[in-house]
């Protein structure tokens, strides 16, 4: 059996992983918002109002946002929800989490509830959740096909999961540019903005190792979700996946 | 995002409504505009209904054919029992499950002429006209509100253009 697993395109142990990346996003999670809007140009919230937009979440439903960072998905789901409704945050790195916290405190939101979990051992019971949604999360996680059976285990029949994900780019041209971008002129924003290169050219090389579109829905349908379709944004340099249970 | 587009205003007016659709409850109706070759599958569960382009190889339990004309028409209210008579619509499996999205069609006032013509990108100019227009309103009665509304407008613009507020209007 394979025991180790790509950290950027570094190859490491399996076990190792999960401590890399933390390193990471303990780097740069005060800086994250920042950076991802300095990387993307904005278009970031273009992707994510997208996500929300197709996430069908109402009154009163449950949201689960895993990997949910700095919070601004989570925002947008309360606001959809009502205070009927219930939406925790959801992620590994405790840094994180506490970015999301003040975050939300500083939008007025005091009724997200924060807990940090591995997307491959959710916290929470079967069939609980509306809608669960990962932005910017999947790519990171050690073992892909068990977080997404995890994903689908806590939603209830009828919930939809939502993917946010960097994608493969489809036209060629495209492609060129923007990996000229993403080697070149990222890692340099990292270095000025974050102080940190070598995060943000882990960033680049971690979406390279990413399945695309077709692969990680066929990854979905697997985990057990009836449907799965994707939604190509920006040329396909981002993806949404949306899975149905059934 | 036309399918989106409609998947919203379906399920905003089942939410808003609380219309019970238990009689849609799991069922995957197929929908084939044949003279536009648009086929579009409604997947209902948990009183929610998903429109889907892939079914992953399932079969759809009622499938629908029927023409351009009687699309718009089932949108616009036409009587559901006129189109069968007229032959205008071909359907394969229970009625009575095609009869209720038909008027779940009917109940949503989905502009559908503009979501079609939305589909080839006519009314992108239109649309701008309109959101400038909104844009002015905002900054009459804001100064702070006018950049959240010319952010969010674009946001819409770019990426969804058919989910817009003339269409929310319609469809509440």
């Amino acid at each position: 059996m394979d025991k180790t697993t790509h950290f950027g395109y570094k190859q490491v142990d399996v076990e190792k992983k999960q401590g890399l990346v933390k390193g990471v996003f303990d780097s740069v999670a005060g800086k994250y918002d920042l950076m991802n809007d300095v990387m993307s140009m904005g278009t970031h919230r273009l992707w994510k109002n997208y996500t929300i937009s197709s996430s069908n979440v109402s009154e009163g439903d449950q949201v689960l946002d895993i990997a949910g960072g700095t919070g601004d998905l989570a925002i947008k789901f309360r606001k959809k929800v009502g205070e009927s409704g219930k939406v925790i945050l959801s992620d590994i790195n405790g840094s994180m989490l506490n970015e999301g916290r003040k975050n939300l405190l500083n939008h007025g939101i005091i009724d997200v509830d924060f807990v940090q979990a591995n997307a491959e051992s959710l916290p929470f019971e079967d069939n609980t959740f509306d809608c669960v949604s990962i932005a910017f999360g999947l790519r990171n996680v050690t073992n892909k096909d068990i977080a997404l059976q995890q994903m689908h285990r806590v939603l209830k029949k009828g919930g939809t999961l939502l993917i946010l994900e960097f994608s493969k780019v489809e036209n060629e041209m495209l492609k060129k540019i923007y990996d000229l971008y993403s080697f070149n002129v990222i890692p340099k924003f990292g270095e000025f903005f974050a102080s940190d290169e070598d995060s943000y050219q882990y960033l680049a090389e971690s979406i390279r190792k990413h399945p695309d579109q077709e692969t990680l829905k066929s990854m979905t349908l697997d985990a057990g979700f009836g449907f799965c379709e994707y939604h190509n944004l920006t040329g396909g340099i981002v993806a949404l996946h949306k899975a149905i249970k059934t | 995002m036309f399918r989106l587009a409609i998947e919203k205003a379906l399920n905003h007016m089942i939410n808003v409504n609380s219309i019970n659709i238990d009689r849609l409850d799991n069922s995957l109706v197929s929908l084939y505009v044949d003279d536009i070759d648009l086929k579009l599958f409604f997947l209902c569960l948990n009183s929610r209904i998903f429109v889907i382009e892939n079914t992953e190889n399932k079969d759809a339990n009622v499938d629908i054919t029927l023409n351009k004309n009687a699309f718009l028409s089932l949108f616009k209210g036409t009587s559901f029992e006129d189109l069968i008579e007229s032959e205008d619509i071909e359907i394969n499996g229970s009625i009575k499950t095609a009869q209720q999205l038909a008027d779940l069609f009917a109940l949503s006032s989905i502009d559908i002429e503009e979501l079609i013509s939305q589909y080839t990108g006519d009314v992108i100019a239109h649309q701008l006209g309109r959101t400038i227009d909104r844009i002015k309103d905002a900054s009459a009665q804001d100064k702070d509100s006018f950049i959240e509304g010319l952010k969010n407008e674009f946001t819409t613009l770019l990426i969804a253009p058919s989910r817009s507020k003339f269409f929310k209007k319609r469809a509440s």
